[in-house]
């Protein structure tokens, strides 16, 4: 728990604390995303050491199909420079210690959301999916099989499930190829149905990055790759996350660590310069003084 | 018994194609017809309790648009045991698919506890060609934290554009979605999916649809849609 702290600690670090002033979204400042801290944004989203289930494991459901694919990425992982991509309850949980930026904050934020693609609990009655990443190749397979709750035509998967499915896909892949944050265009075409319970493989990759956005585009196909389901191409928009301060004194807090004054400078992955605090954190600095 | 069935079933055909207007979805019926069970399935797009103000207040506008006859409100039921999925069943699938898979099967829009997912009512205009959807998403469609799931948006669109496409179509297929994404929309906010019948081309329907919040002044996303009316002479697989 200490080591937490500290850890967080110091990727909070010199985050520019002069509270108050109106909030500017940061342009997105490529130099500063990428090389050595795009490890950094995956251990982040992998959240290795943690209690939170992961959805992303084999369980009874899966098909042979399914199974076999899988132990084969996973031999992949061990040498070829793929990663298995856990896959939580909420993307909350994907990125603690971190939030959207103030001005794009909802309202409502209740802790009971589940992401949707893993909302449907009972093992193989919905979205059963693992993804496969290669950080360097910036490509990704998914291994995706539906269940009966996600029916459209009878006996077969909804195609808004498979568009669900891709764009799901595209938004881990976008995030972590590059901190692409919100599906811009989805743009979907459909070639042949799935049948309930049967594997779809996505090939996705990144095409390319330009101009603050990331361009992807993917192949759904049956396992022999001998019926195409759906080709897709998506945009996404890069924006960073920013900290979440409100965690920092939290953690200070149960740790006796609370700050005398908050250390300026910045922090490797911000814009550049001393950023400023949102009133919220201000709020929050006042309370726990 | 089964001749009756079959009398009526026909007698629904001819009306349909003696262009009456009969509801699209006959499930109560078909239900006393083929099983000795009288369950009445629930239609989900009616008002539940975790409907918003917002929702509600649509829901009345439109109700009221449908006395005239020139609206009418769909039903939705959780199990698509309608003509329209029978008719799929019987000319598109090859008849020794598995019997379990079918029976746990539930529309993937309406299987969620009331207010969890989607909550959800389509209205459609016959003159106008036109659909409108009033839709809100609940916390189980979450994607990016605080808003709605772009794969939930795509799934409402393609509902909406589908039943646009469906009831001048018949049994139809969605060959192209392609969504523009202006804005995110805010988990568990009321928006309006309007969906219109742009042309028809042989077998090809292209629909356009836009994504507005409640009082129409934020537009969240643009459609367009490639719907194909299936050849019943063909099967699918």
């Amino acid at each position: 728990m200490i080591r937490r702290g500290l850890r967080v600690a110091a990727r909070l670090g010199h985050h520019g604390a002069l509270p108050g002033g109106p909030y500017i979204l940061p342009t997105f400042s490529p130099a500063s995303a990428f090389g050595s801290s795009m490890d950094s944004l995956e251990s982040e989203f992998c959240q290795e050491k943690t209690d939170l289930k992961n959805y992303a494991l084999p369980n009874a459901s899966w098909c042979p199909d399914m199974l076999n694919l899988y132990h084969e990425f996973l031999e992949k992982t061990k040498a070829d420079g793929w990663i298995r991509l856990p896959s939580f309850k909420s993307n909350r949980n994907h990125i603690q210690g971190l939030k959207l930026p103030l001005v794009l904050t909802a309202s409502s934020d209740k802790s009971d959301c589940h992401i949707f693609t893993r909302c449907i609990k009972t093992e193989g009655q919905g979205y059963e999916y693992v993804i496969f990443f290669h950080p360097s190749k910036k490509k990704s397979v998914c291994l995706f099989q539906p269940g009966p709750y996600l029916e459209g035509p009878r006996g077969f998967a909804h195609g808004g499930s498979l568009a669900a499915m891709i764009d799901e896909t595209f938004s881990k892949i976008a995030y972590l190829a590059g901190e692409g944050l919100f599906t811009l265009n989805l743009n979907t075409r459909f070639k042949n149905l799935i049948r309930m319970g049967s594997l779809a493989v996505l090939n996705v990759g990144v095409e390319k990055v330009e101009d603050q956005k990331l361009y992807i585009s993917c192949i759904a196909q049956s396992t022999d790759q001998q019926t195409v389901y759906a080709k897709a191409s998506g945009t996404f928009l890069q924006l960073q996350l920013e900290e979440d301060s409100s965690q920092y004194y939290t953690l200070c807090l149960q740790e006796s660590l609370l700050p005398t004054a908050l250390p300026t400078g910045t922090h490797p992955r911000a814009a550049g310069g001393v950023r400023e605090v949102t009133g919220e954190v201000r709020e929050k600095a006042l309370s726990f003084a | 018994m089964l001749r009756s069935c079959t009398a009526a079933l026909r007698t629904l055909r001819a009306l349909r194609q003696a262009g009456r207007r009969v509801p699209r979805c006959e499930p109560v019926l078909a239900r006393r017809w083929f099983s000795t069970e009288k369950v009445i399935p629930k239609d989900h797009a009616l008002p539940n309790p975790s409907w918003s103000k917002d929702l509600r207040l649509l829901f009345d506008q439109f109700m009221k648009k449908c006395e005239d006859g020139s609206w009418e409100r769909l039903p939705s039921y959780k199990s698509k045991y309608t003509q329209k999925s029978e008719d799929f069943k019987t000319y598109f699938l090859d008849s020794k698919l598995v019997k379990e898979q079918l029976s746990q099967a539930q529309l993937f829009t309406r299987g969620y506890e009331d207010g969890l997912g989607f909550e959800y009512v389509i209205f459609y205009n016959d003159d106008e060609k036109r659909t409108v959807c009033l839709f809100q998403g609940g916390p189980y469609l979450q994607g990016v934290p605080g808003f709605l799931h772009g794969g939930a948006i795509a799934t409402m669109i393609d509902a909406t554009v589908g039943m646009c496409a469906a009831i001048p179509g018949g049994i139809v297929m969605t060959a192209n979605l392609n969504i523009n994404f202006k804005r995110p929309i805010p988990l568990c906010s009321v928006v309006v999916i309007n969906s219109q019948l742009d042309k028809i081309e042989g077998r090809k329907l292209f629909l356009s649809c836009n994504v507005r919040s409640a009082d129409e002044k934020i537009l969240y996303s643009e459609a367009t849609g490639l719907f194909i009316k299936l050849d019943p002479e063909k099967s699918l697989i």
